[in-house]
C-alpha cells in the first residue's frame, strides 16, 4: 500500500505540472480543449492526493509498522479515533494534510466554476496549480510520508524491516479537541489560496470589475470562519491539557497563526469599499496577497524552528523552501501588480471623515497595526541577536501590553463602524443611533468602578462591551419593530426574518455580537487568581467562594497509559456542589505523561483544578486550583462568530406580498382596495 | 414605543445582564494577590529552552512530560530563596539577569536595543494614523474637486442618470 501511495503522490505531482504548463500554454493559445484538459489535470490532481491521503489513514489503521511515520507516530494499543489525528501529528503527514485540504477546495473550485467565468478561470488554474506543485514537491521529494524502514541485505538488496510496534503518539495530541483543531486551523491556512488565486488571476488576466470579489466572498468567508474556530479550538486545548491555567500565551507559533487572521478580517471589511464604492482596489488585492503570504510565513515559523516554540513537534530543516515559495510568491505578485496597476485604478472619494468609508480605513488601520507589531515581536529575538549579538526575549507581557489597547479601540469600531452612513453620517443620526448606547457604555464603566472594579482596561473593555451590545441590539430591535407592526408576528420571529432578509448585514452583527462575547472573557483574565497546595486525603483549601477536598488519590492502570487520579470534592457555602477528577497520565509507549485537568465551568468563572504531581519531599499530591473569571464566554463567543458567519453565508430571503384565503376569493377590484391594510408577508428565497 | 422606553429595554436585555456578570464574576477577587514568587516569576523566561513562557506558567509543551515544567520549578524555588533571604524584586532580577543573560527577561529591556521593540508599535501606529489622515484628505479634496466639476446647470444625460441610479442604489443596499 505505501507503494500505491508513493505513485499517486508522484502522479499527482506530473498531473499538477501539466495543469500548470498546460494551463498557461491555453491562456496564450485560447484553445478550448486545451484549457479543458489543463482543468481536468487540475481535478485529476486532486483526486490522487485524496488517494494517497486516504492511503496513509489506511496503513494507520492496518498498523503497517514498516513505514517510518506510522512507527513514528501511532502504535497498537492507540485507539481508531486518534489514528486519524496521528495523521497530522509529524512533518511528513501534517504537509501531506495540507495538500489533502488545499485539493478539497481547489476541486470544489473547478467543479463550481467549471462552466462559468470562462475568461478567467484558466488563469486561476494556474495559480492554484503552481501552489499544488510546491506542496506536492514536498509531498513527494522533501517529507514524504510513505518512507519503509529497511536494512541492507547481504547482495546489496534493500529489506523492508517490520517493527513489532509503534512509538505511538505525542501524549498532548490525545484529546478530542486535538482530532478537529489542526484540520480547522489547516482549513483556514489553506482556504485563503482561493481568494489569492483569484484575485492574481484577475490582475493577470485584467478581469473586469469587482466580479472576483463577489466571486470569493464566501470562499473567504469560510477559510476566515475555520481560522477563527481552529484558533479558539487551539486555545482551549491549551486551556483544558496544558494545565498552566490560561489559553493563550503569544507563542510563536499562536502567533502564526493570528497574522492570517487578522489581514483576513482586514480584507473581509475593506472588501466592501471596492463592492459598494469602487475604491481600495489596489489595498485589497494586496491585502489578499499578504494574506497568503502569511499563511506561507506562519508555516515557515511553525516548522523552521527559528523562533523558539512550545511547538516543538514542527520542527525541521524544511525551512528554506518554504523562504524560496515565500520569495517566488512574493516576486510573482509584484510583477503582476507592477504589469497590470492600471487596471487597479479605483475612483477613490470621501465626502466626510464622519462616514462607514472612514471606519473602514481605521479599523484597515488598526488590524495592520497589530498584525505588524504581533510579527516584529515575534521575530525581534531573532533580529536582536543579528543586531546585538544578544538575544531579547519577547514574551506575553509585551504583546499584552501592545495589544490591548489596539483591541479596544477595534472594539469600538466594531459598535461605531457598522451604524456609519456611507458617504456622510449626519449629526443626527449620529445621536439617534449613539446617543443610549453611550449613555449606557458610560453607565456600566461607572457601576464597575464603584462596585470596586479597578483594572483600567477590563473596566474600558466591559464599556465597550455594553456601548456595542446596545448598538446592535437596537439595530435588531429597530428592524423588527417594523416588521413585526407589518406582520403581527412576535418580536423574536421578526429578528429571525429581519436577519433572513438582509442574512449580510445581519449575520455580521451576529459575528460582532460573538466578538464581544471573546473580550468580556478576555477582559475576565485580569481578575485570575491562583493557588497551590500538598493536601493529604481528607485536607481541604480553599479558592475563593470554593471549598476543595481530597476524597482520593490512586493509580489506575488503562490500555495505553497509567492515570493517577485524584478525586476532588467542590464545596461551595459548606454545601457539595459537584467531584472533580483531575489526573496525569503516563503513556509506556514513549514514556511521555500529560495533564488532564479537571473544570467547573459557568458563565461567571471557571474553577480549573490540576493535579500538579507528587511533592518530591512530602510525596504529597499536589493540587494546583485556578478561579479564572468570565473564561466560558470566549468559548460562548466562538460558537456565535460561527453562527453568524454561517448566516451571512446563506442568501437573502425576500419579502413577497400574499394575499390572504379572504381576499383570494374576492374580486381583482376588491383585492386591488383591500391590498394595502390586510397584506401579509411571506419569504421566498432569491 | 418611546425612545427612551426603547433604550431602557436594551440596556434590560443586553447591557444589565452582563454588567451583573462582570460584576459577580470580578469583585470578589479585585484584592486578592498572586504571591510574590509567582509574580517575580512572570517577569522570567524558563529557560528550559523549549517554550517562550515565564517561570511562573511553564508546562513545556512537546517536551517529553506535560505538567509544571522542572526548569520553572527550580527557578522559582531559586526566586523563594532569596525572599527568604530579604533580597528585593530588583535584585532578584538582577541575580537572575546576571545567571542567564538579558534572555532571562520576558520583556524587552527599556535600555538598549529593547527601546527599539517598544518603539516599534507606537511607530507602526503614528505612520499608520497619519497615513489615513493624509488619504482621507486626498479623497475628500478630490471629492470636492467632482462636486465642484458638477455643479448646477451641467447637462446630465439620461444615461449618466440611469448609471447614477445604479449607483446609489448599490450603495445604499447593506
Amino acid at each position: 500500500m505505501d507503494v500505491f501511495g508513493s505513485f499517486a503522490l508522484l502522479l499527482a505531482f506530473l498531473c499538477a505540472v501539466y495543469a500548470f504548463v498546460g494551463g498557461i500554454a491555453a491562456i496564450r493559445t485560447r484553445h478550448p480543449l486545451l484549457i479543458k484538459s489543463a482543468r481536468q489535470a487540475g481535478i485529476a490532481t486532486c483526486a490522487l492526493i485524496f488517494l494517497a491521503t486516504g492511503t496513509l489513514v489506511y496503513l494507520f489503521f492496518s498498523d503497517s509498522y514498516w513505514v517510518a511515520y506510522v512507527v513514528a507516530h501511532s502504535n497498537r494499543d492507540l485507539s481508531n479515533f486518534y489514528k486519524v489525528a496521528a495523521l497530522w501529528s509529524g512533518q511528513e503527514g501534517s504537509l501531506l494534510f495540507w495538500s489533502f485540504l488545499l485539493s478539497i477546495y481547489i476541486f470544489s473550485v473547478l467543479i463550481a466554476y467549471r462552466h462559468k467565468n470562462g475568461e478567467l478561470m484558466p488563469y486561476v488554474g494556474v495559480v492554484l496549480a503552481g501552489v499544488q506543485i510546491f506542496f506536492l514537491t514536498l509531498n513527494n521529494f522533501v517529507a514524504s510520508p510513505f518512507k519503509v524502514l529497511g536494512v541492507a541485505g547481504a547482495h546489496g538488496t534493500f529489506d523492508i524491516f517490520t517493527r513489532a510496534d509503534g512509538n505511538g503518539l505525542t501524549p498532548l495530541l490525545q484529546y478530542p479537541e486535538m482530532v478537529i483543531h489542526p484540520p480547522n486551523l489547516y482549513s483556514g491556512y489553506t482556504g485563503f489560496t482561493i481568494p489569492f488565486a483569484f484575485a492574481l488571476g484577475a490582475l493577470l488576466a485584467r478581469y473586469p470589475g469587482e466580479k472576483w470579489i463577489h466571486l470569493t466572498r464566501k470562499w473567504t468567508m469560510i477559510a476566515w470562519c475555520f481560522q477563527t474556530v481552529g484558533i479558539l479550538l487551539g486555545a482551549h486545548w491549551a486551556y483544558a491539557v496544558l494545565g498552566w491555567g490560561g489559553y493563550w500565551s503569544w507563542d510563536p507559533v499562536e502567533n502564526a497563526s493570528l497574522l492570517p487572521w487578522l489581514t483576513g478580517t482586514a480584507f473581509l471589511h475593506s472588501v466592501m469599499m471596492q463592492e459598494k464604492r469602487g475604491m481600495m482596489k489596489v489595498w485589497n488585492v494586496w491585502l489578499v496577497f499578504t494574506t497568503f503570504l502569511l499563511c506561507i510565513l506562519g508555516t515557515l515559523l511553525t516548522r523552521s524552528g527559528v523562533v523558539s516554540s512550545v511547538h516543538a513537534f514542527a520542527r525541521s530543516s524544511i525551512g528554506g523552501w518554504f523562504v524560496g515559495f515565500l520569495i517566488v510568491i512574493f516576486v510573482v505578485c509584484f510583477a503582476a501588480y507592477a504589469k497590470n496597476s492600471d487596471y487597479l485604478k479605483s475612483e477613490n472619494r470621501l465626502d466626510s471623515i464622519v462616514s462607514r468609508e472612514s471606519s473602514f480605513l481605521f479599523n484597515n488601520l488598526i488590524l495592520l497595526v497589530s498584525c505588524i507589531a504581533v510579527l516584529s515581536g515575534t521575530l525581534f529575538p531573532v533580529f536582536s541577536e543579528w543586531l546585538s549579538n544578544s538575544r531579547i526575549s519577547v514574551g506575553a507581557p509585551f504583546f499584552n501590553k501592545v495589544n490591548v489597547p489596539i483591541g479596544l479601540f477595534l472594539l469600538f469600531l466594531t459598535g461605531v463602524g457598522p451604524l456609519l452612513a456611507w458617504r456622510r453620517t449626519s449629526t443626527e443620526s449620529l445621536k439617534r443611533n449613539f446617543g443610549w448606547p453611550l449613555i449606557i457604555g458610560i453607565l456600566t464603566g461607572v457601576t464597575l468602578l464603584i462596585f470596586g472594579i479597578r483594572e483600567m482596561f477590563s473596566l474600558v473593555c466591559f464599556s465597550l462591551c455594553a456601548f456595542v451590545t446596545a448598538t446592535i441590539g437596537m439595530e435588531f430591535f429597530r428592524g423588527a419593530r417594523v416588521i413585526r407592526s407589518r406582520s403581527g408576528a412576535s418580536l423574536f420571529s421578526s429578528a429571525v426574518d429581519l436577519t433572513m432578509r438582509n442574512t449580510r448585514r445581519y449575520g455580521g452583527y451576529i459575528v460582532h455580537m460573538g466578538m464581544v462575547f471573546i473580550f468580556i472573557g478576555l477582559a475576565g483574565s485580569a481578575f485570575n487568581h491562583d493557588t497551590q497546595k500538598e493536601v493529604k486525603i481528607g485536607d481541604s483549601m480553599r479558592i475563593g467562594p470554593y471549598s476543595l477536598v481530597l476524597q482520593s488519590f490512586d493509580s489506575i492502570p488503562e490500555k495505553n497509559y497509567t492515570s493517577e487520579r485524584m478525586i476532588v470534592e467542590v464545596m461551595r457555602d459548606n454545601k457539595p456542589l459537584m467531584m472533580l477528577y483531575p489526573e496525569r497520565r503516563f503513556f509506556q509507549t514513549n514514556e511521555q505523561s500529560g495533564t488532564m485537568v479537571a473544570i467547573y465551568s459557568t458563565l461567571r468563572e471557571d474553577l480549573y483544578v490540576v493535579y500538579a504531581g507528587q511533592s518530591p519531599e512530602t510525596q504529597l499530591p499536589v493540587i494546583h486550583a485556578y478561579l479564572n473569571p468570565l473564561v466560558k464566554w470566549i468559548w460562548l463567543g466562538g460558537l456565535v462568530v460561527v453562527l453568524g458567519t454561517i448566516v451571512t453565508l446563506l442568501p437573502n430571503r425576500r419579502a413577497v406580498l400574499v394575499l390572504s384565503a379572504a381576499e383570494q376569493r374576492a374580486d381583482a377590484a376588491a383585492v386591488a382596495q383591500s391590498l394595502a391594510p390586510s397584506a401579509t408577508f411571506r419569504e421566498g428565497h432569491d | 414605543m418611546t425612545k427612551r422606553r426603547l433604550s431602557a429595554r436594551i440596556f434590560l436585555f443586553c447591557a444589565l445582564p452582563l454588567c451583573v456578570t462582570a460584576l459577580r464574576a470580578t469583585v470578589a477577587r479585585a484584592d486578592d494577590q498572586p504571591d510574590r514568587t509567582h509574580r517575580i516569576g512572570k517577569k522570567l523566561k524558563c529557560m528550559c529552552g523549549g517554550c517562550n513562557d515565564t517561570a511562573a506558567t511553564c508546562y513545556h509543551v512537546g517536551g517529553n512530560f506535560s505538567g509544571p515544567c522542572g526548569v520553572a520549578t527550580g527557578m522559582l524555588k531559586e526566586i523563594d530563596q532569596q525572599i527568604d533571604r530579604g533580597d528585593s524584586d530588583d535584585l532578584i532580577l538582577q541575580f537572575f539577569t546576571q545567571k542567564y543573560g538579558s534572555v532571562v527577561n520576558i520583556e524587552p529591556p527599556h535600555t538598549g536595543i529593547g527601546r527599539i521593540a517598544w518603539a516599534m508599535p507606537v511607530v507602526y501606529l503614528v505612520v499608520g494614523t497619519l497615513l489615513v489622515f493624509f488619504i482621507i484628505d486626498r479623497w475628500r479634496r478630490r471629492s470636492a474637486a467632482v462636486a465642484f466639476a458638477g455643479a448646477p446647470g451641467e447637462h446630465v444625460s439620461p444615461e449618466l442618470l440611469e448609471h447614477a441610479r445604479q449607483r446609489v442604489a448599490r450603495e445604499t443596499e447593506d
